[in-house]
């Protein structure tokens, strides 16, 4: 749509947000390896998930404020709400841009985590990995585009996003990260995995439903 | 001529504030309708719920035809809205910020209409630069461009010619010449010499209500007495 | 239903309803027999608690929903009040939780499934209150505080289905499938204890209700005058 290739336009111009997050990301891999690297010869590899998923939530919240102050910057926002469309694609468009974004910055962050803190390959377990990444990150960014518009528009808009999105997200958190940590400790054996992706379906499958509902109201004054 | 605006009864409040308290009026399709009034009286907001950007608090809006609240759809395809903020993604070019309204607003011919408006206002050079490295002037104009790229009928105009250097002046009042006859105008503005120029009918709006109506035709100077009663600042002739 | 029972009554009623559950808590019902013994007597505070909170945040839900149909800023008033009275039995749910935790198992605090759930909530509400902070404009923040409410709700049977994956807690299972588990005379207690928790909410509400109704005619007075 073409609300999803402005964005993308704009980010690929401007490639602030995008170097800003991976740099995040990477630097964010630096600081937990001093942070748990207490013990000599530590193995890790039960605490990448649980880094990866923090680091992405993390990353997500800085990029969601930015990508929508934008909007609020030149009243962008009227200009849109004027057009003859439905408010739920505006929703749709953003949340795509929004993942898409989070795809890319995973791109790079994965690989770069994996292989200092991952003792065993997980290679072939790569569909299920992937299948749990796209699930948990459709969910963060469906629930971080809803909320972020509310955000926006409030007083303390860079702080208010944290603390609404963060306790919301924490069911993803905790599923995400046991899938992925089953993947890297112990390879992906069914059951336990799947009960966690299957959860994550849910999440988003629920989500997915409440923010189409109330967006209207969300985005509109 | 059949009502392009109507206006009924229309209220709106703001937290504790009731920014609007009642207004009614119309508008026949091809009026040029000019409204004054001080700072705060309500006019922008009048603006933004014909607009579509607010919903009334009560009141009925019709604009062509359409209900602002109940069918806004249509509203928003037959308006087109100027303000002091250009609505204009700073990293973009020209073109692309006229490319993208134009696919929101799905307008046919497409490149022909950019290349058209950018000629008309004077901006084809500068169509692939970034619009962050346009002038304010510039920014005006081309918001100009992408607010009539649709070829709306009703324009609703907020304080257009404010900020604009002189040249962009003279270019935005030959396309309003232009597109004058055929096309429904409301306009908020301090500049009393533009809203008695180009208005069949006059407004103002102190403190949420009309204060005073009247078409066009006026004396300059009674006028002048009435706008200097109501409103204490502006720009006199 | 404002008509049918005063306030008054309804504390009273509440009042008597919790005292007799607790009376016949520590007179009638029988000592527990596993482990917990004289401590599992809280269960008969703590379990109503927490199910009334959730009865409170249900009730915010509905309020939400209301509101954005209806624009009517009643629901508003009803779903903060709701939200507050929740986040308030929450919190004495984690409490009693604490205590019963530390009198049974001798630990403060385990991250299980209903106390971990518990904490979540708290947060989740407490950041409702905080939206509502930030927004000054009466509607808006009316329509944002009923977005979150809804969201929040769902969120909270998604997060605690989320917390059983995580490893295994102390935390004996009340309500199995099969039935209550408890024999007649504990079951007894346990019920009036619920039903004067649940008066106790509904006594709460109303006064809040007329709280936030005094305080709103106070501040139209004090902006009439000008203040």
């Amino acid at each position: 749509m073409a609300i999803l290739r402005k964005d993308l336009i704009r980010e690929l111009r401007t490639r602030e947000m995008l170097i800003s997050m991976i740099l995040f990301v990477l630097l964010a891999m630096v600081i937990f390896h001093y942070a748990f690297t207490v013990k000599e010869g530590a193995d890790l590899t039960y605490f990448t998930g649980g880094m990866l998923w923090v680091t992405f939530i993390f990353a997500m919240l800085l990029g969601l404020n930015r990508s929508f102050a934008q909007e609020k910057d030149e009243r962008c926002l009227d200009g849109l709400l004027l057009c003859p469309v439905d408010r739920v694609i505006i929703f749709l468009a953003k949340t795509a841009g929004n993942l898409i974004f989070l795809l890319l910055i995973q791109v790079v962050a994965v690989p770069v985590f994996t292989l200092f803190f991952v003792e065993r390959s997980y290679v072939g377990d790569l569909l299920p990995f992937l299948v749990v990444l796209l699930l948990a990150d459709v969910g963060i960014c469906a629930l971080g585009t809803l909320l972020a518009t509310i955000s926006m528009n409030t007083r303390s808009r860079d702080l208010l996003l944290p603390i609404i999105f963060l306790p919301l997200i924490v069911p993803v958190l905790i599923a995400a990260t046991g899938a992925t940590t089953l993947i890297f400790a112990e390879g992906a054996g069914f059951g336990g995995l799947l009960a966690r992706v299957l959860f994550l379906l849910g999440f988003d499958a629920v989500f997915v439903v409440a923010a189409y509902g109330t967006y209207d109201f969300a985005i509109g004054e | 001529m059949p009502l392009e605006i109507e206006v009924e009864g229309l209220r709106k409040t703001f937290g504790r504030r009731e920014v609007l308290k009642g207004l009614s009026f119309s508008l026949e399709r091809g009026g040029f309708l000019s409204i004054f009034g001080p700072n705060g009286a309500g006019k922008t907001t009048t603006l933004r719920v014909l607009a579509t950007l607010l919903t009334a608090g009560a009141g009925t809006v019709r604009v062509a035809g359409h209900d602002v609240r109940d069918d806004p759809m249509p509203v928003r395809r037959t308006i087109g809205f100027i303000s002091h903020n250009p609505m204009l993604y700073l990293d973009l070019t020209a073109l692309e910020n006229l490319r993208f309204y134009a696919d929101m607003y799905g307008v046919d011919d497409r490149e022909a209409r950019i290349t058209e408006l950018l000629e008309r206002l004077e901006l084809s050079h500068r169509r692939h630069d970034v619009v962050r490295t346009y002038s304010k002037g510039m920014r005006q104009r081309l918001a100009i461009a992408r607010a009539i790229l649709h070829r709306p009928r009703v324009l609703l105009l907020d304080e257009p010619h404010s900020g604009l250097d002189p040249r962009a002046v003279d270019i935005l009042d030959g396309l309003l010449t232009d597109i004058r006859d055929e096309h429904t105008f409301v306009m908020v503005t301090h500049n009393i010499a533009k809203g008695l120029e180009w208005g069949t009918r006059l407004m103002i709006v102190e403190n949420g209500r009309i204060a005073y109506e009247h078409a066009a035709g006026v004396d300059p100077e009674s006028f002048s007495a009435v706008y200097r009663e109501h409103v204490q600042e502006g720009s006199v002739l | 239903m404002k008509q049918l029972v005063s306030a008054p009554a309804l504390f009273v009623g509440a009042g008597i309803c919790l005292v007799g559950g607790l009376l016949l808590a520590f007179l009638y019902a029988p000592v527990d027999a596993s482990s917990m013994g004289f401590s599992q007597k809280i269960f008969y505070y703590h379990v109503p608690i927490a199910e009334t909170a959730l009865v409170a945040f249900g009730i915010a839900f509905v309020a939400a929903i209301a509101y954005l149909r209806t624009q009517n800023l009643k629901w508003d008033r009803l779903g903060v009040v709701c939200v507050r009275l929740g986040l308030l039995f929450s919190l004495l749910v984690m409490i009693t939780g604490m205590i019963w935790g530390k009198a049974a198992w001798d630990v403060w605090w385990a991250w299980e499934p209903r106390l971990t759930t518990f904490l979540l909530v708290c947060f989740l509400y407490i950041a409702y209150l905080v939206l509502r902070s930030v927004v000054e404009e009466e509607q808006r923040r009316a329509t944002y505080a009923a977005v979150f409410a809804i969201i929040a709700f769902i969120d909270v049977p998604i997060t605690f289905f989320a917390t059983r994956f995580l490893p295994e807690g102390l935390h004996p299972v009340v309500i199995t499938a099969g039935g209550t588990g408890m024999e007649g005379s504990m079951l007894v207690g346990f019920l009036i204890s619920m039903l004067g928790m649940t008066l106790l909410l509904v006594a709460l509400i109303r006064r809040d209700l007329a709280v936030e109704d005094l305080k709103d005619r106070v501040a139209d007075l004090k902006h009439s005058i000008g203040g």
